[in-house]
């Protein structure tokens, strides 16, 4: 559905059903680059299966209109404010990358709105190499045949796709050539305070990481878990891009977590 | 390197798509001889049918077998995803019907397989589809050609068996500019020799019973989609381009492609109703065997490529060869740009005595092999004026670079020297023929 905030329109994914507000709702955030395609094989299964679901395709990035935020704050603010047209009390929030740092700055100011939170191939803080965010400033398909070849774990790399025919890493190459990857990549790199907000979080939380994560590497991963005090998932021969490439076992992981709160 | 994975062509036709199965640890691609797939209870039947997750439910759809060897096409062409299908006529006609509805119109080279010229011509145009012919590399023809209702443009990469190489990049570069995609068929050239949708092209489509599967032995096609062509695109009157990507479709829930599946929405939306509805699928035995095949192509390109070239300078000086053909005997930039390792194995010369120098020359060759396909690992020889061309008119053939005297030679990877010999004997049995 397209939604306007800011005078903008937004382009949010609700997995193929109607939004019902009535029902849990559960917020997806894509990261760098990415679009609501990045949860198309989760959004659809909690679509069907009793919750509403919205992933949006952040400002500036693929179907969405405006430009990409220059900081997390920014984004966190947007958020504030697409959750409030949407007309949504409370949402579980599961982000990816980029998408989590989004979601953790939006709990500081609205942990009451937040049913739950999950993080998904993330860390507290992301630094960003400063070569690839100056490739990325200049050749933005050069920078995401970069952040594929990172991104993207030993069974993506060999073109094991869950899904008949596909290839995920090309999809997610098209997708990311043509976003605003080098502002997405500013922003986490200047973020520097997921370490202090995530030591904080109070409500139902959950971590879930990639054994061959190289963009944000499982030392980091482990970190932010240990700040959440929580233990996390580790889904094994998947890298950084988990919901893409090891759909089926992000999902079970999230339905594991989000289904024993609302149950 | 490739858009879709950063191992090189040669282990991608070997490794991509499959790991050795947990049950047994089969190293080759096992052969998924099933027309179905038990349901782990009913939830995930419901999600399947959904398209919750991905997942085999029937073999018209898809199938193991087949998925890794669509899964190794669509990285070595560099697309977001492929799809085989029966051969490579319902690779194509699923393609079409895919894109165009009632009242669209397609423009395509003139010089095209006539098969594929059938189809356009003829089948479509009872289903309301039209289609202009004209020389592809005119970029001016191709400008006029294009109506508000054009859909795609279509053309061969080195076309059959005019042997003319399409400029993709300029052809593209004008198509896109009109918010139209352009369909390729590239099977004379496979993509160990030249990667269209590098060259600019969104979809590109193989008859995989050529080189692709290389011996002979199985029918086959496959589409690939590029993932590089916006079809949210909106036409003059401000309304989607490509409704049948766009627009919600209600025997999937109101799905709309292009939203859901970005990069991948046209070959989502094959396997959703072309598959479905047409039913053209690949045999999973048949895409083991082609798999085989493509695990060796990049040898076979080269070997193939080595005889051609001699095989070219060869014939160039032999008595009863009236003229030779081949994409590398012109100096066009494209061709360079395009087939920097070598523009095919196939060859078309004229044979002294025209149809019955043609006839004589065929019917004295004790090696190559005559018959109606090309890209086996033998050598084989057509007259196509009189076989795969012969439905079309005097006019369309010329349109389509056939002459009555043109032999049509697959160069196979035996030793050249034997090639050599029996193409010797043929030659001259033409020129007596004609004493």
């Amino acid at each position: 559905m397209l939604v306007q905030v800011n005078k903008l329109n937004v382009f949010v994914a609700t997995g193929g059903k109607d939004f019902d507000s009535s029902l849990p709702t559960i917020l997806f955030l894509h990261g760098s680059g990415g679009d609501h395609r990045t949860w198309a094989m989760q959004t659809r299964w909690f679509a069907f299966n009793g919750f509403s679901v919205l992933s949006p395709d952040l400002p500036g990035h693929s179907l969405s209109d405006g430009n990409a935020f220059e900081t997390i704050e920014e984004s966190a603010e947007w958020l504030e404010k697409f959750l409030k047209y949407i007309g949504v009390d409370k949402v579980h929030l599961v982000g990816h990358s980029q998408g989590f740092l989004t979601a953790l700055v939006y709990t500081e100011k609205n942990s009451k709105a937040v049913s739950s939170i999950t993080a998904i191939g993330t860390a507290a803080e992301i630094p960003v190499n400063e070569h690839l965010i100056k490739t990325a400033e200049v050749n933005r398909d050069k920078a995401a045949e970069m952040m594929c070849n990172w991104g993207f774990g030993p069974y993506a790399h060999k073109g094991i796709s869950s899904v008949p025919g596909m290839q995920p890493i090309g999809i997610s190459r098209a997708i990311m050539k043509n976003n605003p990857l080098a502002v997405d990549l500013r922003a986490c790199a200047a973020f520097k305070r997921g370490n202090d907000i995530s030591k904080k979080l109070s409500m139902d939380r959950h971590c879930i990481l990639a054994s061959h994560d190289k963009m944000t590497p499982m030392k980091a991963g482990l970190l932010l878990a240990k700040n959440m005090s929580i233990v996390p998932t580790v889904i094994e021969n998947a890298g950084h891009m988990l919901p893409i490439e090891a759909p089926k076992k992000t999902l079970n992981a999230l339905r594991q977590f989000i289904e024993t709160i609302e149950r | 390197m490739a858009n879709s994975s950063y191992y090189k062509p040669e282990t991608i036709a070997l490794h991509t798509g499959y790991k050795p199965e947990s049950d047994h640890g089969s190293r080759a691609v096992p052969i998924y001889q099933t027309t179905s797939y038990a349901f782990d209870g009913v939830q995930m039947a419901s999600s399947l049918f959904n398209v919750e997750q991905g997942g085999h439910i029937y073999s018209r759809i898809s199938n193991p077998t087949v998925a890794v060897l669509e899964q190794r096409m669509a990285a070595l062409e560099g697309g977001t995803g492929a799809i085989c299908t029966a051969s490579g006529m319902s690779a194509l006609f699923s393609t079409f019907i895919t894109l165009c509805s009632a009242g669209d119109h397609i423009v395509s080279s003139e010089q095209i397989y006539g098969s594929t010229a059938t189809t356009l011509r003829y089948t479509l145009k009872r289903f309301g589809i039209e289609c202009d012919f004209i020389p592809i590399n005119d970029m001016d023809a191709l400008r006029s050609s294009i109506r508000p209702n054009t859909k795609l443009v279509f053309c061969e990469s080195i076309s059959n068996p005019g042997m003319e190489v399409s400029n993709l990049p300029e052809i593209s570069k004008l198509a896109n500019s009109f918010g139209l995609p352009v369909v390729v068929d590239a099977t004379f050239a496979t993509p160990s020799l030249s990667r269209p949708i590098e060259h600019g092209a969104n979809i590109v489509v193989h008859s995989i019973t050529k080189w692709i599967g290389g011996h002979g032995n199985s029918i086959g096609g496959c589409i690939i989609d590029g993932g590089n062509f916006n079809w949210g695109c909106l036409n003059k009157k401000k309304k989607n381009k490509f409704p049948e990507l766009t627009d919600p479709y209600a025997p999937f829930h109101g799905i709309s492609f292009w939203e859901e599946f970005g990069p991948t929405a046209f070959v989502m939306k094959v396997r959703s109703e072309a598959m479905r509805d047409i039913g053209a699928a690949l045999s999973p035995n048949n895409a083991f065997l082609i798999l085989q095949g493509l695990e060796t192509l990049d040898l076979r390109m080269r070997k193939h490529v080595e005889n051609t070239k001699a095989l070219l300078e060869w014939l160039k000086s032999q008595d009863g060869v009236l003229w030779v053909r081949h994409p590398e005997m012109r100096d066009d930039e494209h061709i360079k740009k395009m087939f920097p390792n070598g523009a095919g194995s196939m060859i078309c010369f004229g044979v002294a005595g025209g149809k019955k120098g043609g006839a004589a020359f065929i019917n004295s060759l004790s090696l190559s092999t005559h018959l109606a396909n090309v890209g086996d690992s033998r050598t084989l020889v057509l007259h196509p004026g009189s076989t795969t061309h012969s439905r079309l008119t005097k006019k369309d053939m010329k349109s389509a670079g056939i002459s009555e005297d043109l032999i049509r030679v697959s160069v196979g990877i035996e030793n050249i020297e034997d090639i050599k010999t029996d193409f010797k004997t043929g030659l001259k049995s033409a020129l007596r023929a004609i004493k």
